[in-house]
């Protein structure tokens, strides 16, 4: 008997150490926790954030003036290869910020629980990375200065943008997105600011005191953030798969070969998930191995559930890479064959393999094992060579497919230049606004954390003890 | 040529007219004209967006194509061909457009400067965007020059005293040989890189041996059926590239006729091999050989008695000598014989051989052959430009080498040069250079810093020549008598003056039989006098009452000519009966390589120095900015060396270091290299780019005196460097480098 | 030989507004490869030269450029005609829809593809998806020294860094003869101009004119020569320049 009450014990301690659903803490001290992750800052912050800011100074900003200045000339780009590395990044950033909204509305959606601690992580994550697509799209343009003609703005002479341009609606497809994200991650964050306002002083207090806009926790007050919540993580998800698309259209609606491809809107997107769960996993790596109380919060379990979602679409991905190829390939023109040939045969074929080493082969050897994808820095590691590897796939189809067009006169290889540091430099932006932004807001959605536990029971069903879930909402 | 005028042409000339008086008005020199009237009628030239055309002759090389300058409000904008002018008939090549880069040059000698031999004439800037001016101060004023002159001119024994000169303009030329011809001082002697790299001594020579007249040829490519060229650059810088393109187009494209064939002899090859319908990769010296064997093949086919000329050579042992299949020449010579409208024009490196003359002579036989003297599609004598009574041609290498050596002998106290830089043209061998230490006094006409005005103690620079009067005569080209007439397009940007003023100026100080031989106010009062001597000819373009009226309208219409076809038939009898040898060239040197220089077809001799000239990409290869050794792939594979990879290249007479570009089109045993680059000075477009192929020119001529500039045989070394060539072409897309196909 | 001092008026009534369908003819049997039409180009356009290391990394500004390829291996080695390279002012062309800016635009009077220098933002998309590439871009501010700049030709604007050019059928041309016929209450004649590059050509290799009039020397030049190409019709950009190839 006593065994039997060991064991069932025993299970049920195994569960709640598994599980953070079921691993509740007192309510206060949980705060605190997360109170205490934001204040505690180490010399060692302060020397990566100092290391970090120089790089972006130099590699963002001071690049950036030397390019505005002198022109275009000192990147790399030249005839045939018009657009370089700045496309690349600018398809890399926005397939980043995907996994963010990926995982806060299209999980939430489908009430995927373990979801909970790292929705805002990930949604921090969609903000910052589209900031960096907008500087990599921006330092693309020959008169950056004047990108405001770009923007549907009444004039006197009633100049309007192109609308049939997909740059065009890549614009809207960009601003829209950058807008409903930033909501999306502002409108959970609220009760979060409530929490921290009552917990602090001084100008933390008054920052969250604006920021949680007089949130009391009334009943009124929470059902209507509860639906605008549900009516933007329904509403955005459209919005992200549009996203995507539309940067695919960049290159799907013009006629070159190799681009011109009708699968292209669903690849990237494919694409861009799988980047962005790489990065996901990434980030919370590091937010687990440096910041203070965050291993009771993320858990390998989060890593688990994330790695699979990882194997699958990565998966999904090799899939669309073979469709793409299969059909372009059988099509049989000569210039795309020509161009195919290039990838794999050309002076930069490495990267192809290389890439289907990183997104395929890497990715299936590794998270096909549950303990292994449990594994925090492991499955980190996979997310980082996902992410080169997706690099690696824009820059295959940005700079290494314009090396060939149907003028062979005119091919011509290209040779970054400025754009390593400039894209370096966002790298460092990126990683500088999001420790900034771990200090400053809670990377853990407290109350959403809370709200899960409170769901979550074990219960006793004879001798099995259950996991069993109420709805809340 | 059409009598029609376009609306366009009379609207452009009726502009020139008016355009005219106001030159006259604007221009330095002919501020004499002026005719005073208030300003209630501006000058048009003052009228925004209102273009003045000018018509004057191009100076960018001798051939004297007519060009109408677009100028607004002072400013030269663009260069047109002249649409009336018999020679190119409103075409220019692309040195012609470029020659507003050298009227604004950014490195132009900007007045009367006194310097050490040696001394830079301007700031070394290697950045081809600088905007500093850097050019050297004139520390001269006129006064001073012309005294300067004047004394060299009195100083000194008129036998002390030489004169070099370019091949254009003409005006300055006749000027200069009246003040020889009164005073006693040598003859000026004339000289020019594309002259030495045409061989026109040989041409010369080779029609006086033949036809017993030393006269250049024509040949009537346009009229042509089938076409065998001899190595004949034609299309690119030979003689009058324009107009022997505009022939090409109508051998090939006529309406009248049949689609014309081009057959190119060639060991490596050229932009013209390039458009030829077969291209025959002959060994370099075997010329001669081909060109008799196909003369004996084609008599063979045509029966009857063989040409004695003809009678000696051996087919069989020619295809073994040349390397081209006997089934090749046997084809060629049926092509030939059978053909109703056959030519043959030998030039090039062919001539620029040991045997140069023996080419020369048996490409004219072959003519001969064809019976095609006088004939459409056949060989003419150049008309002899109006006033002329003998054709002159500049001086040969061996003729410069005698020039050389009396200057190294001390024989020329004082040294004029006008419109040429030996310095950097001659072949290094013949030490140019050094001998201008043996000349006393060195004054230097030159509108450029180029390497010979650095080598002079006076520069005292006259204008571009579009800032210049003068006039050119046609020497080939055209089947009118041609006198090209030059005026000023803009006034002189900077404080530089006319040679033919300084030197009538100087004469008037100089005083004696220097004042008697040049008793005019001015150039342009020498001009008319000249040019008024054509008023009594019959039959001319235009005529005029009295001499100021014929000069009028001698700048309007950009010369003068004869409105009747002035090419003469070369006399046929004897052609066929001489003797002509066919051994084969000899080489000097000791390497295992042939070597083909040329003249780079977009640069010429004198085009460095203008920036758009330098990116135009050559035609052959689409190298931009430099120079580079031609060489066949397999050749290249054996040797280990790839595209862009550094060689030494070694001749007897020295050597040079420059890139190779992998060429498909040349013998295995042939490298070439262009000429044009390689310059020490000459502004900072051209200072040290690229490498001089006359550094490796030893000193070998042929029977006739011009330069074997290709009689050489070079060395090839690896240097390990690596020099990327700036190229328009792809290598991926034409060679397929780094394709990943298999080689 | 058609010569361009044989005059037509144009048979073709055009309503207000219209410039007529300007076209041109390559003959690449003939054309040399000299490169007089390149720098005849850049001379009027005002075209900045790049220095070697730029021109070397496909950045030169080449309005024009004239394309050859090698066929078979030495001694049976030939080269290709000459293909000279220029905007083929499409009448669908692709570089159009694609510009944000409408800086790349179809102008309705000349059927031309007009690039607006100073709407352009630098977005390069009109270059990519150019099927001939044939748009240069000022990479930077190349610069004339003084007084190189004398030379511009004040017709045609100067191109700063950062914007998208390529050939225009030298416009400012057909403007200068349209408002002239215009002030002589007539038409344009064909011949009466012509672009800086069909103007230079020694070999006359390049034809230009209205291909909307049958009587214009292009379009009897096409009907004489007979078999003209259009490069890369296949894409649908209905080229305005046609190449004749061979013999």
């Amino acid at each position: 008997m006593t065994d039997h009450k060991n064991h069932a014990e025993h299970a049920e301690a195994h569960l709640r150490e598994k599980h953070l659903m079921l691993d509740p803490l007192p309510r206060g001290r949980m705060n605190e926790m997360v109170m205490e992750s934001m204040r505690h800052i180490t010399w060692k912050f302060w020397v990566v954030f100092g290391i970090l800011a120089a790089i972006s100074a130099y590699g963002l900003f001071y690049s950036w003036g030397v390019m505005i200045a002198e022109g275009l000339g000192v990147a790399g780009v030249n005839r045939p290869v018009y657009w370089g590395i700045f496309l690349v990044n600018t398809v890399f950033w926005i397939g980043i910020s995907h996994a963010g909204t990926f995982i806060s509305a299209i999980l939430r959606v489908f009430k995927a629980e373990f979801r909970r601690p790292f929705t805002r992580a990930a949604e921090l994550m969609t903000t910052f990375g589209l900031v960096q697509a907008g500087f990599s799209i921006f330092m693309h343009m020959g008169r950056v200065w004047l990108s405001y003609w770009l923007m549907p703005y009444p004039n006197q002479r009633l100049l309007w943008p192109n609308l049939h341009s997909p740059l065009s609606w890549d614009l809207l497809a960009i601003t829209t997105y950058i807008l409903g994200s930033t909501m999306y991650l502002f409108l959970p964050l609220i009760p979060d600011m409530a929490m921290a306002r009552d917990r602090s002083t001084g100008w933390r207090k008054t920052l969250y005191k604006i920021l949680a806009l007089g949130f009391r926790g009334t009943e009124g007050e929470w059902t209507h953030l509860r639906n605008a919540m549900n009516i933007f993580a329904f509403a955005i998800i459209p919005v992200m798969f549009s996203v995507h698309t539309i940067v695919s259209w960049d290159f799907a609606a013009a006629t070159r070969p190799g681009w011109s491809s009708t699968i292209f809107g669903p690849y990237f997107v494919i694409g861009a998930l799988h980047s962005g769960m790489g990065a996901v996993i990434t980030v919370l790596a590091i937010i687990r191995g440096t910041m203070k109380h965050m291993k009771y919060f993320i858990r390998p379990e989060h890593f688990d559930a994330i790695g699979k979602l990882m194997l699958i679409i990565s998966m999904t991905w090799a899939y669309f890479f073979f469709n793409d190829y299969m059909v372009q390939w059988y099509g049989g023109d000569k210039w795309t064959k020509q161009l195919l040939h290039f990838h794999e045969a050309g002076p930069m074929g490495w990267m192809w393999f290389a890439m289907l080493v990183c997104n395929v082969v890497i990715p299936w050897a590794i998270l096909w094992n549950p303990k292994w994808r449990s594994t925090p820095w492991l499955v980190s590691t996979v997310g980082i060579i996902i992410n080169v590897g997706m690099w690696f796939e824009r820059y295959i189809i940005v700079p290494i497919s314009l090396t060939i067009n149907r003028m062979p006169f005119t091919w011509r290889m290209y040779q970054p230049g400025i754009e390593i540091p400039l894209g370096i430099g966002t790298l460092a932006f990126f990683a500088l606004l999001y420790m900034a932004a771990s200090k400053l807001i809670p990377l853990i959605p407290v109350w959403e954390v809370q709200e899960g536990q409170m769901a979550h029971e074990l219960k006793k069903f004879g001798r099995e003890t259950v996991v069993t879930v109420s709805e809340l909402e | 040529m059409s009598e029609k005028f376009s609306r366009r042409d009379f609207l452009k000339l009726a502009g020139m007219g008016a355009a005219t008086t106001a030159v006259l008005t604007g221009c330095g020199p002919a501020s004499r004209y002026v005719k005073r009237e208030p300003y209630q009628q501006m000058p048009e030239y003052n009228y925004n967006g209102q273009s003045t055309y000018y018509a004057t002759t191009c100076r960018e090389c001798a051939a004297g194509c007519g060009l109408v300058i677009r100028t607004i409000q002072g400013r030269a904008i663009k260069t047109e061909g002249n649409a009336n002018h018999p020679l190119n008939l409103g075409k220019t090549c692309a040195r012609g457009q470029a020659t507003l880069h050298g009227l604004y040059n950014p490195n132009r000698v900007r007045g009367p400067i006194k310097h050490a031999r040696g001394d830079r004439l301007y700031a070394k800037a290697n950045d081809p965007f600088n905007d500093n001016f850097d050019d050297a101060e004139p520390n001269m004023s006129w006064d001073e020059a012309l005294q300067t002159v004047a004394d060299a001119l009195t100083k000194y024994k008129p036998e002390e005293i030489g004169f070099l000169m370019g091949m254009a303009p003409d005006h300055l030329f006749d000027l200069v040989t009246d003040l020889a011809n009164a005073t006693g001082i040598n003859a000026p002697v004339r000289f020019g890189a594309l002259g030495m790299f045409e061989s026109r001594a040989t041409l010369s020579k080779a029609a006086e041996t033949l036809f017993g007249e030393a006269r250049m040829p024509f040949f009537d490519v346009g009229g042509a059926q089938v076409v065998l060229s001899f190595g004949a650059n034609f299309l690119e810088t030979w003689l009058s590239p324009v107009s022997y393109t505009r022939g090409f187009a109508s051998l090939r494209q006529a309406e009248t006729k049949m689609r014309g064939k081009l057959v190119q002899f060639e060991a490596r090859m050229s932009a013209t091999g390039g458009k030829a319908d077969e291209w025959v990769p002959l060994r370099p010296g075997t010329e001669a050989l081909v060109a008799l064997a196909i003369g004996r093949l084609a008599s063979e086919i045509r029966g009857g008695a063989m040409p004695r000329v003809f009678s000696s050579v051996d087919p069989i042992d020619v295809a073994s000598k040349s390397g081209v299949k006997l089934e090749a020449l046997e084809h060629i010579a049926a092509m030939f014989a059978n053909s109703t409208g056959a030519l043959a024009i030998p030039g090039g490196a062919a001539l620029g051989q040991s045997n140069g003359l023996a080419v020369a002579e048996a490409v004219l036989a072959l003519n001969a052959l064809a019976d095609n003297f006088g004939k459409p599609g056949g060989v003419y004598f150049s008309p002899l430009a109006p006033s002329q009574t003998e054709y002159q041609r500049p001086a040969s290498a061996k003729e410069m080498q005698d020039f050389v050596q009396k200057m190294k002998d001390g024989k020329f106290k004082a040294l004029f040069i006008h419109g040429v830089n030996p310095v950097f043209e001659l072949p290094a061998s013949m030490d140019f250079k050094g001998a201008l230490a043996n000349v006393e006094q060195v004054i230097s006409f030159a509108t450029f810093p180029d390497e010979t005005a650095a080598e002079a103690d006076f520069i005292f620079p006259d204008h571009h020549g579009l800032e210049s009067w003068g006039y050119q005569r046609v020497v080939t080209g055209s089947d009118l008598p041609v006198l090209s007439g030059a005026q000023p397009v803009v006034a002189p940007y900077y404080d530089t003056r006319a040679a033919a003023d300084v030197l009538i100026s100087a004469a008037q100080l100089a005083g004696g039989s220097f004042a008697q031989a040049l008793p005019f106010k001015d150039e342009v009062e020498f001009l008319r006098g000249k040019v008024s001597a054509l008023m009594g000819e019959a039959n001319g373009s235009f005529s005029a009452m009295d001499a100021v009226a014929f000069m009028a309208s001698f700048q309007q219409f950009g010369g003068w000519w004869k409105m009747s076809d002035g090419r003469t038939a070369p006399s046929a009898a004897d052609a066929l009966n001489q003797n002509v040898k066919g051994d084969a060239a000899e080489f000097a040197g000791e390497g295992e390589f042939f070597f083909i220089p040329f003249v780079s077809p977009t640069l010429a001799e004198a085009g460095a120095n203008k920036p758009w000239l330098q990116e135009l990409p050559d035609p052959t290869t689409t190298v931009m900015w430099n120079t580079w050794l031609e060489m066949n792939p397999e050749t290249a594979h054996e040797l280990h060396i790839e595209y862009d990879d550094v060689v030494r290249v070694v001749s007897e007479a020295g050597a040079v270091e420059l890139p190779v570009y992998v060429y498909p089109a040349i013998r295995p045993d042939t490298v070439a290299m262009p000429f044009g680059q390689g310059h020490t000075a000459y502004g900072r477009y051209a200072e040290g780019r690229g490498v001089n192929p006359a550094d490796l020119f030893g000193g070998h001529f042929n029977e006739a005196g011009d330069l074997a500039f290709a009689g050489m045989k070079v060395k090839i070394e690896k240097t390990g460097k690596k020099r990327p060539l700036s190229r328009l072409e792809s290598m991926m897309g034409v060679y397929g480098v780094g394709l990943g196909e298999e080689h | 030989m058609a010569t361009l001092n044989d005059l037509k008026i144009s048979e073709v009534k055009l309503s207000e507004g219209e410039g007529g369908k300007w076209g041109m003819v390559i003959d690449q049997d003939i054309c040399t490869g000299c490169q007089a039409c390149v720098a005849a180009c850049a001379m009027e356009n005002n075209i900045s030269f790049v220095g070697e290391e730029d021109s070397g990394y496909g950045r030169s500004m080449h309005w024009i450029r004239i394309e050859r390829f090698w066929e078979g291996e030495y001694p049976e080695v030939k080269m290709t005609p000459n293909q000279p390279m220029l905007c083929q002012q499409c009448g669908s062309a692709p570089c159009e829809p694609v510009c944000p800016a409408f800086a790349t635009v179809h102008s309705q009077a000349e059927k031309l593809n007009l690039q607006v220098y100073n709407r352009c933002v630098g977005t390069r998309y009109c270059a990519n998806n150019c099927p001939y590439q044939v748009r240069s871009f000022n990479w930077r501010d190349y610069k004339r020294p003084e007084p190189l700049a004398n030379q511009l030709n004040p017709d045609v604007t100067v191109r700063r860094r950062g914007v998208m050019e390529k050939c225009t059928f030298c416009i400012q041309r057909i403007h200068k003869a349209q408002d002239q016929a215009k002030a002589e209450g007539r038409e344009v004649m064909d011949g009466e101009f012509t672009t800086a590059c069909a103007q230079a050509c020694p070999a006359n290799a390049i034809t230009f004119g209205r291909t909307d009039d049958p009587r214009s020397l292009v379009s009897q030049l096409a009907k004489r020569r007979g078999h003209g190409a259009k490069h890369l019709e296949e894409l649908g950009t209905l080229p305005n320049v046609t190449y004749f190839k061979g013999g």
